[in-house]
């Protein structure tokens, strides 16, 4: 898998599998606790899934899970190596979404205004002078 | 087959047994394991019986003896020896799912596409190189032959390999 590991960067398969390994599953449930938490966005294919699964293992992310749950199948379970780097990349993906919010909440607030203001070319519209013009009346702006 | 109501009950060297089933009540992927060791292969099948699939092996050639062993430089691991109680005839694996409507692939990433690719393409390049070297060595139009249709499969192969590549450089999937 190409996990980034000096910067923490996970792909998107290989967090699910660590946050759905946080309660020992085998791959079956893995692949269904993935498709329920995307929605159905992300789907995983079993042979996949068995290459992220022992990929994981080499590292030491992952592990067969003790017990095993007493079926057949083998549960796997993310040891506290995988727990940390699921922390991780939790800690990245805040900082992350805190900069977007910070960017892109702002540019939307622009954006709800924008439309209405100007016309395709840049210059304001007739209905944005209109509407700015109430707005400015009724203290919208 | 499927779509016509015949699931897949048993497979011999030459043979395909079919039970009746409902139109497109089951769906079939085709995966060449023939680079894998038994044991791993074992395993997959395990992994793929658990995750709700029906797995069949299945030889890719018609070689019938017994006792065979053969040399396999391009298996995993820097090559291995096949033998009828290890992968020998059990190359290729026929994996059914039940249908839900959704399309089946075990592959779904780009990165383990291509990994998969590869896999399958390291045969045909060893099959290209000897080929090529008895079609010179031998004259053997024959040898040729093989070599230029192993030499087409290769194209392709890298044709859909940099095609991965290049939606992998697009999305992260």
């Amino acid at each position: 898998m190409r996990d980034n590991r000096k910067g923490g960067a996970l792909t998107e398969v290989t967090f699910y599998i660590l946050l759905a390994l946080h309660t020992p599953r085998h791959g079956y449930a893995v692949m269904q606790f993935i498709e329920e938490k995307t929605g159905g966005r992300l789907s995983l294919g079993a042979g996949t899934l068995y290459g992220a699964l022992n990929s994981l293992q080499e590292k030491g992310w992952i592990a067969p899970a003790e017990g095993g749950g007493g079926g057949r199948k083998k549960e796997y379970a993310v040891t506290p190596l995988g727990r940390e780097i699921a922390e991780r990349e939790l800690a990245r993906l805040n900082e992350l979404a805190a900069v977007a919010v910070e960017i892109i909440g702002g540019a939307r607030d622009e954006q709800k205004v924008l439309p209405v203001l100007l016309e395709p070319d840049g210059s304001p519209g007739k209905v944005a002078e209109q509407d700015v013009g109430q707005g400015l009346a009724a203290g919208a702006y | 087959m499927s779509d016509r109501g015949w699931r897949l009950a048993r497979t011999e060297k030459l043979l395909y047994e079919f039970e009746p089933c409902g139109p497109g009540q089951y769906r079939y992927c085709v995966e060449f394991v023939g680079h894998k060791s038994r044991e791993d292969a074992d395993r997959y099948v395990r992994f793929l019986e658990d995750c709700g699939c029906r797995v069949f092996f299945k030889n890719v050639n018609l070689n019938w003896n017994v006792g065979k062993v053969e040399v396999r430089p391009w298996a995993e691991k820097g090559g291995r020896l096949a033998s009828n109680a290890t992968t020998y005839n059990r190359e290729l694996l026929i994996v059914e799912k039940e249908n839900d409507g959704r399309p089946f692939e075990l592959h779904t990433t780009c990165e383990d596409r291509a990994r998969y690719l590869k896999d399958c393409r390291r045969p045909v390049l060893f099959l290209f190189v000897m080929m090529a070297a008895a079609g010179i060595w031998k004259r053997s139009w024959l040898a040729g032959i093989f070599a230029v249709l192993a030499l087409a499969a290769l194209v392709w192969y890298q044709i859909a390999l940099a095609k991965l590549k290049r939606r992998s450089e697009l999305e992260e999937l």
